[in-house]
């Protein structure tokens, strides 16, 4: 079965739609979610998401007390999505208060752009919650390769520069690329299109996962349009 | 189209471009858009030929050549001939071989054009008619000219002023070869009348420069074409490296150094990079840059905008910051404030080693190459010269074997009016 991974910003679009979306997206069939912490500054990530954060800090201080809430209406996998640049000084903190409301996993989309001298480190450091490893095709295979059996839950890859772009990519040769040097279960995203999410799992991959196309799906039609667009999105999945 | 055995063709000219991306020791960060702005990554969807683009973001090791524009290689007497330069040898009396790869002797002057042709057949194949672009001593502008003219499409060239006043032989060329020919900062452009406006004077950079054609690209859906800095426009450069490596085989040579000059990285990153990702054997890689344009001595390694407007998506490389204005030295194609970011990432780890020289001891190297080989080197590539004398220099005082490869990126034909003037500027006592 292939996945369907789901990325929200926590608090947004408000504190209580973020939780209504949280228990649509599970009932929509949703295998993961992964939960944006809004960064100081969201470097890697593309307009649409760079917006929801935005947006998420003026509606909502309360990113942890919403992290616990999370965790208490999901049975699904719950991963944290956090810029490493906010907490490389207290990444010991950090971690504990993942332990605490009880995070399955840390994304850190920076980690290997900006860490990459020092990953294994933190790799080891956050041993018990576990790493989801974040990848894309700039990265050497030989890193790529060796990492992926490290990446709890499965690996990310993302095909584009920055989440939710719509820049034209050989899907099929980037998918099957990074087929051939990940020994883990391989989720494909970035800026994905339906045609896209096809092909992505047609080469491969073990799973999608979307985020711009869902804070769209939200500033277009609330947790109504996105529950509509997971529906379709987990037909597709289905389907291939 | 010139006449080459056609066996040393398919053995020597590649059928593949090589991209190092993937060979690279350590990720090679992503462009970035800018805090609190739009989106500079989706802008690249309207300024740069859509195929360039999925070139660029498709990180493949290898992409076949198009049929079209490996023809168009050939019509431009791809591979170009590599050298061994004995008469410099015997002069400089060191235990070394030289040997340099000619890229002068392509039509247009120097190297430029094998991304040139490149990107316009993409553009030509898109539909589009019309290209724009930035040129600093004019082998970039000439190399499009040069491929416009190839596929018939109109080509509006934005020359750095300095070079623009500095270089009329170029500039006829580029005419010649049918490009309209713009002195940036121009008029043209609301990003030249701001310069202009700060600074009447303003001689010009490749920012600006880039920044101008940009936006004309932009104004009228043109589309623009990329001289150096992209991940693809070094791998299409990559010709030249795959071309020498084949040629060296040929000849039963092993290369122990390499050696380029760099502005933006195209020249270097074409020559080197399928040496530093292919080959397995412990070899040395030598950037020279000009001491004029410090930017390995003083620049800085972070995210900064590859134009002067910052129109285009912030890059992560070696940079003097986008304000930058060099001063008005001859070799206009290394006044660039930026460099390729896999470049930026090699020399930053410590693969590649960079010497950066000053235009006297430039103009040194480029009459003692002149006077032993006979070719006059553009000034730019005069710089890799000049690192190779010392080189050699050098292991005649260790007494060390080596065989050193440079790519003489282009000749300087058209730059003799600028070697007179630097040579009565740098006249000794």
């Amino acid at each position: 079965m292939k996945l369907l991974v789901a990325y929200f910003t926590v608090g947004y679009p408000t504190e209580s739609k973020f939780v209504e979306l949280l228990r649509e997206a599970e009932s929509c069939g949703v295998d993961a979610v992964e939960l944006g912490i809004p960064p100081k500054f969201a470097k890697y990530d593309g307009p649409l998401i760079r917006r929801s954060y935005e947006r998420a800090r003026k509606v909502s201080a309360n990113c942890w007390g919403l992290l616990r809430e999370a965790r208490k209406i999901l049975d699904i996998p719950m991963i944290v999505l956090a810029y490493l640049d906010d907490y490389s000084e207290a990444f010991d903190d950090f971690l504990n208060r993942l332990r605490e409301v009880g995070a399955d996993s840390l994304l850190l989309p920076d980690l290997l752009i900006d860490y990459v001298d020092s990953f294994e480190e933190y790799l080891e450091k956050a041993r018990d919650v576990g790493l989801t490893i974040f990848t894309n095709p700039s990265m050497p295979d030989k890193l790529i390769a060796k990492i992926s059996p490290s990446s709890k839950l499965f690996l990310y890859y993302g095909l584009r520069p920055a989440t939710g772009t719509s820049i034209p990519v050989d899907v099929v040769a980037l998918v099957r690329r990074a087929r051939q040097l990940v020994k883990n279960r391989l989720v494909v995203g970035f800026g994905l299109s339906p045609n896209d999410v096809v092909k992505v799992l047609k080469n491969g991959a073990d799973g999608i996962a979307v985020g711009s196309l869902l804070i769209r799906a939200i500033e277009e039609g609330g947790v109504e349009e996105v529950s509509r667009v997971l529906k379709e999105l987990r037909g597709v999945i289905d389907g291939v | 189209m010139v006449n080459v055995p056609k066996k040393y063709l398919d053995e020597v000219l590649p059928n593949c471009w090589y991209n190092i991306v993937p060979d690279l020791p350590r990720p090679l960060p992503p462009p970035m858009d800018p805090p609190e702005a739009s989106s500079r990554i989706e802008l690249l969807k309207r300024i740069l030929p859509r195929e360039l683009l999925k070139q660029e973001f498709t990180v493949e090791r290898f992409v076949k050549i198009p049929d079209e524009v490996r023809e168009k290689y050939e019509v431009l007497g791809r591979p170009t001939p590599l050298y061994r330069a004995r008469a410099l040898e015997d002069l400089l009396d060191a235990p070394v071989k030289i040997f340099f790869k000619f890229e002068g002797a392509l039509p247009s002057g120097s190297h430029k054009v094998n991304t040139a042709v490149a990107q316009a057949f993409y553009a030509h194949a898109e539909g589009v008619d019309h290209v724009t672009t930035e040129t600093g001593a004019g082998q970039w502008g000439a190399a499009v000219a040069l491929a416009s003219a190839l596929y018939s499409l109109r080509a509006t060239i934005f020359m750095v002023k300095a070079s623009y006043d500095q270089k009329p032989g170029r500039r006829a060329l580029m005419e010649f070869y049918g490009a309209e020919v713009v002195p940036s900062p121009s008029r043209l452009t609301r990003t030249g009348v701001e310069v202009l406006t700060k600074n009447p004077e303003h001689p010009g950079s490749l920012g600006v420069a880039i920044s101008e054609a940009i936006e004309y690209a932009l104004d009228n859906d043109f589309r623009y074409v990329m001289g150096s800095v992209l991940n693809a426009v070094l791998m299409h450069q990559s010709v030249i490296g795959l071309e020498a490596m084949r040629q060296l085989e040929v000849m039963g040579e092993e290369p122990d150094v390499l050696v380029a000059c760099v502005g933006g990285g195209s020249n270097f990153g074409g020559f080197a990079y399928p040496f530093i990702g292919l080959k397995k054997r412990k070899m040395e890689f030598v950037a020279a840059g000009a001491a004029e344009v410090p930017k390995f001595s003083r620049g800085a390694y972070k995210y900064d905008f590859p134009d002067a407007e910052g129109v285009l998506p912030m890059l992560k490389m070696i940079t003097l910051g986008r304000d930058f204005v060099p001063p008005p030295i001859y070799s206009g194609g290394l006044r660039y404030h930026g460099l390729a970011p896999s470049l930026s990432l090699l020399i930053a780890s410590g693969v590649v080693k960079w010497v950066e020289y000053g235009e006297r001891e430039v103009l040194e190297a480029a009459r003692i190459f002149a006077k032993t080989q006979g070719i006059v080197p553009a000034p730019e590539s005069a710089h890799a010269i000049r690192a190779v004398i010392d080189l050699a220099r050098r292991a005649k005082d260790n007494g060390e074997r080596k065989v050193i490869i440079f790519n003489l990126s282009g000749h300087g034909l058209l730059d003799i009016e600028n070697y007179r003037e630097m040579m009565t500027k740098y006249r000794g006592p």
